[in-house]
């Protein structure tokens, strides 16, 4: 277990997530300078199902979700701490990861829709 | 003589029984429709789980029940819009046929059904309804409508159609086991 996972509780919505067809350009630029050091993962919605289904990511990484799909979904944590908000047909958002954040998420539209990241590293 | 006679007619009503039977086949078979026939009994279908959903919306007090009828609206919605803006790109109109209107007929009566119900009895007539209904529009779209489907866009359509169709189905069973 990591520190981060023992400061579940006390996080709760640090995370942001923003739909990039409103705010794209901004964003990404926000992200680079405030963020320089960490990675960005792309999660894809396809099929009903969050592709990779099982992601590695670090504090301070940027994770982007895109619904391919023609129905909305979206991703939210299992205990409700973060969520990207409704994504429909090619929109795309993003969180940044945050130590301790929930590690389970799912679709709240299409319940069986389930994945998971892992926090490794420390600090 | 008489077996003569006997021997004719049964001839002549096998022959008008099996010539009946082609006929009916020819005419109603699902695997017989085209295209835009076939793109009427997907919109059809789609609107008939948007107003059952709008019924449970109505009737039930579940949250969960709230939640799978929402989706179903959200979901039918946005596969009819892309149905219909897919035809109109094709400059198509859908055209009604004998499934299309059984549809509507067994759609009705269920509403008549289910609209007497009330509490856990409606919820669990509904939910195995969209099982079933679900497993039933599946069976069709994957037997009857993607192998015969001609258009490459209606076809990936279908396709993703398919997949949603079966999200319902997982979806409309862990409703049917929540409610037991
Ligand atoms: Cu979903």
């Amino acid at each position: 277990m990591t520190a981060g996972f023992t400061r579940r509780a006390f996080l709760s919505k640090t995370v942001v997530a923003i739909a990039v067809t409103v705010l794209s350009s901004r964003f990404l630029t926000y992200t680079e300078d405030a963020r320089a050091a960490g990675d960005t993962h792309v999660i894809d919605i396809k099929a009903f199902k969050f592709v990779p289904d099982t992601l590695k990511v670090r504090v301070g990484d940027t994770i982007t979700w895109t619904n391919h799909d023609i129905v909305p979904h979206t991703a939210t944590a299992d205990d409700k701490s973060w969520d990207t908000g409704t994504l429909k047909r090619n929109e795309r958002a993003s969180l940044t990861v945050t130590a301790g954040m929930a590690p389970r998420y799912y679709c709240r539209f299409h319940p069986q829709m389930r994945a998971q990241i892992e926090i490794v590293g420390g600090d | 003589m008489k077996i003569k006679a006997l021997v004719a007619a049964l001839t002549a009503s096998a022959v008008l029984t099996l010539g009946l039977a082609q006929a009916k086949m020819k005419t109603q078979s699902p695997a017989e429709l085209n295209d835009l026939e076939i793109a009427h009994v997907a919109y059809v279908a789609d609107s008939i789980d948007i107003r059952y959903a709008h019924l449970a919306l109505a009737l039930s007090e579940n949250p969960a029940v709230h939640e799978f009828a929402e989706t179903m609206i959200r979901d039918h919605t946005a596969v009819n819009d892309q149905a219909l803006a897919l035809l109109k790109k094709l400059g198509a109109q859908p055209r009604d046929n004998f499934l299309s209107q059984s549809l509507q007929q067994n759609a009705k009566t269920l509403i008549d059904e289910m609209s007497d119900l009330r509490g856990t009895a409606f919820d669990k007539r509904y939910a195995e309804n969209e099982l079933a209904y679900h497993i039933a529009v599946n069976d069709l779209v994957d037997n009857s409508f993607l192998p015969n489907i001609e258009n490459a866009e209606v076809h990936a359509l279908f396709t993703a159609g398919s997949k949603i169709f079966h999200a319902h189905e997982k979806h409309a069973a862990m409703m049917v086991k929540q409610l037991k």
